[in-house]
């Protein structure tokens, strides 16, 4: 070769490429937060189609070559099936608040706990670790089947991948760092109709994962502070309650945004929010409902043991009911309210039978 | 917050209402206490905090060859029986498995980063035209290839069996390392005045998608086709890197890649050392995966851009940076057959097609 370089012989380059390129001249600038995904939505390179013909699995905005194979076998290609307006914002925060389970929680701060609590904390911990594995995969499934025209929505749910993992592998940390277990699985999550997983559509899956599902764990993550005994669990739960917070938004919005562009899918959504809140309060998924092993174990975590069960479980039925008060804000907001005025949605006699 | 000395005597306020006050209590069953396969487990944090491997003790670090069952049991819990089965596809540890997965998982953790705050974009500055429009094209075929490494994954992490945990969490981390590459080169071709290029060939990209048979032969084409020649790439691009942002967008995505690799030839190792009748399917699979290559590399495109990249402009590129294309190619097929040798794959030179031999290789010249 380098006897070639000093014979000076040249390759002979095509260089017809270069004449084959998207929208030239762009110059992104970052922002405050560094350089985001929203700053990169200059010209053209910010426009997601409403419907994608990408079956290759070119970058949006990149120039599709003649003769390429619809090698993506993207069944999501429409722009409302998936869309949000504030995917950028919820994907580069993710990023931010990515956290350590290893070395971000101080487990050196946990201390032997009266048996009960112990037990109380292992089944609720062994009832998350599960309910975090299908968090994960399931949208993780929906990902590989969406068109990269629309990265923005998908990178959020690849953040949203490994923030389930995290929380997979923290609760299982939990339940073997303070001399208990993993205890007895619920099934909680496994096959049933109307499953997150086995959801045929995406807004269908979104509704019960992110909307209901993650709606319910986020209030308890959010009441972490009365179910921690150190300051371990203090920030497992905090730290937990940040990342699911991006995956309601993530729903919420989606939802919004599909009530917005396909008025056609209207009354198809309203059928997933019935469903969604028939099961609320008897579906196992959700850790205050009425499956007794988790119930219980909450109310002996809250109440401060088992003969303080009773205090513990009426603190359950005052969590039951923010949930169904923060469901209801979130659905209003995704802009479906008028079902809590005309009587199509339940919330009502729920919340009134909330203790049942 | 209550402590564990006091967890007996007080709870944090939650301002109950007079109805809440009220509420009928329903006599605890409790059915659920002192149900356990193993009890008494406390696992302490060492010097890299409390990781996912530190937890395989007792029973918990029990991995089974088999795991039969298709709900989402943790591993070491109490399974619940008689619930419609999840669409687990791959029970067999030989199918997934590597030992270094959970060290994995933690390093991927520990070395995050940020596109948009860890790369210093105001460090970039004009380039030549020719040099802007390479660096552009190679980017846009790396994001090709990061979505495809998207896909591809998560097309495969919901099949596998819950009992082995560690590998679906390690992949949950590459899946977001390939977000992140995607996210990185875009923003690199859309900030210096410069735009997306001309999508790549799909050869390769096909033969992953399509390899449908056994996450093991996916593994092979990921890793020691596609996987390894990116690595050696982006290795090539931070020696003849134009500035600070380019050079640090490689060196992170490098580590990134780093442990995708790690984990995929671990990976064949151990399948073949537990299934060395698997050694015959993963040949093809390279073979073919060469075969795919090849295709691919006839295309002039990401060559040309590379060779300007390397050679300092389209002058340079008909010279220097066309030998230098070949030099990292080399480098490639270097590593192929030293990844090969550690697997013990019977996979020579000869066996390549020829663009990969640079003894027969065609250059001007000769």
């Amino acid at each position: 070769m380098d006897q070639q370089l000093q014979n000076g012989s040249e390759f002979e380059l095509d260089l017809g490429w270069m004449e084959k390129q998207g929208e030239w001249g762009t110059h992104a600038e970052p922002s405050k937060n560094g350089l985001t995904l929203a700053d990169i939505q200059v010209g053209s390179y910010g426009d997601a189609p409403v419907e994608s013909r990408n079956l290759s699995g070119r970058p949006r905005g990149a120039i599709s070559r003649p003769g390429s194979m619809p090698i993506g076998n993207y069944t999501v290609r429409t722009k409302s099936e998936i869309w949000l307006e504030n995917a950028s914002f919820l994907y580069e925060e993710a990023l931010q608040r990515q956290w350590s389970s290893a070395t971000d929680i101080p487990w050196d701060t946990i201390e032997p706990l009266p048996d009960d609590i112990e037990q109380a904390q292992c089944q609720m911990a062994t009832f998350l670790t599960e309910v975090e594995f299908v968090a994960g995969d399931v949208p993780s499934r929906w990902v590989s089947q969406m068109s990269p025209d629309f990265y923005e929505a998908r990178n959020v749910l690849m953040a949203q991948v490994m923030d389930e993992a995290r929380h997979m592998d923290v609760f299982r940390k939990r339940a073997l760092a303070n001399g208990g277990g993993l205890m007895r699985a619920t099934g909680a999550t496994s096959g049933f109709v109307g499953g997150i997983d086995l959801a045929r559509d995406f807004t269908e899956m979104s509704s019960r994962l992110h909307l209901s599902g993650e709606g319910a764990v986020l209030t308890i993550f959010r009441m972490g502070e009365l179910m921690a005994y150190n300051d371990a669990e203090k920030a497992i739960y905090r730290l937990c309650a940040q990342d699911e917070a991006r995956h309601v938004a993530f729903g919420v919005m989606h939802m919004r945004y599909m009530a917005a562009n396909a008025p056609e899918r209207r009354e198809e959504i309203e059928s997933y929010l019935d469903e969604a809140e028939s099961g609320m309060l008897t579906d196992a998924a959700n850790p205050a409902g009425q499956l007794n092993q988790t119930s219980e174990s909450l109310s002996i975590m809250l109440g401060g043991g088992g003969k303080y069960f009773d205090e513990g479980f009426r603190k359950l039925v005052s969590i039951r009911k923010r949930q169904l008060q923060e469901y209801q804000k979130r659905v209003t907001s995704a802009g479906f309210g008028d079902r809590f005025k005309n009587g199509r949605s339940r919330l009502g006699q729920m919340l009134e039978n909330v203790a049942n | 917050m209550a402590t564990a000395k006091d967890a007996d005597r007080v709870r944090p306020a939650l301002t109950l209402s007079k109805e809440e006050l009220e509420v009928e209590v329903p006599e605890p069953r409790l059915n659920w206490m002192n149900q356990w396969r193993e009890w008494g487990v406390r696992v302490k944090p060492g010097k890299k905090g409390l990781t996912l491997g530190s937890l395989n003790v007792g029973l918990y670090g029990e991995i089974p060859m088999n795991w039969p069952d298709r709900s989402r049991n943790p591993r070491g819990a109490i399974g619940v029986t008689g619930t419609p089965p999840v669409a687990i596809q791959i029970k067999d540890k030989v199918d997934l498995w590597a030992p270094c997965a959970a060290d994995l998982y933690e390093e991927a953790i520990q070395r995050r980063w940020a596109p948009a705050t860890d790369v210093d974009w105001t460090a970039i500055h004009p380039l030549p035209d020719d040099v802007e429009r390479a660096i552009c094209q190679v980017c846009t075929e790396i994001c090709q290839y990061a979505i495809i490494d998207v896909e591809l994954i998560t097309s495969w992490q919901h099949q596998m069996a819950y009992g082995y945990h560690e590998v679906k969490q390690f992949l949950a981390t590459t899946s977001l390392d390939a977000t992140r590459r995607h996210e990185a080169f875009r923003k690199r071709a859309l900030v210096n005045g410069g735009g997306l290029g001309y999508e790549g060939p799909c050869q390769v990209s096909r033969l992953l998608l399509e390899s449908r048979g056994g996450w093991t032969e996916t593994v092979t084409g990921l890793t020691l086709v596609r996987g390894l020649f990116t690595q050696v790439m982006i290795r090539y691009l931070t020696r003849f890197a134009y500035n600070g942002v380019e050079r640090k967008i490689y060196e992170c995505v490098t580590q990134d890649l780093a442990r995708l690799l790690t984990y995929g030839i671990e990976h064949i190792k151990y399948a073949l050392a537990h299934a060395p009748d698997k050694q015959g399917s993963v040949i093809t699979t390279l073979a073919i995966g060469f075969r795919m290559f090849n295709r691919d590399l006839r295309d002039p495109v990401l060559r040309e851009a590379l060779a300007i990249i390397f050679g300092g402009g389209i002058a340079g590129a008909r010279s220097e940076g066309m030998h230098v294309f070949y030099e990292m190619l080399d480098e490639y097929v270097e590593e192929l057959l030293g990844a090969c040798q550690y697997l013990r794959l019977p996979v020579a030179m000869e066996q390549l097609p020829t663009v990969f031999q640079k003894d027969k290789r065609q250059l001007p010249g000769e």
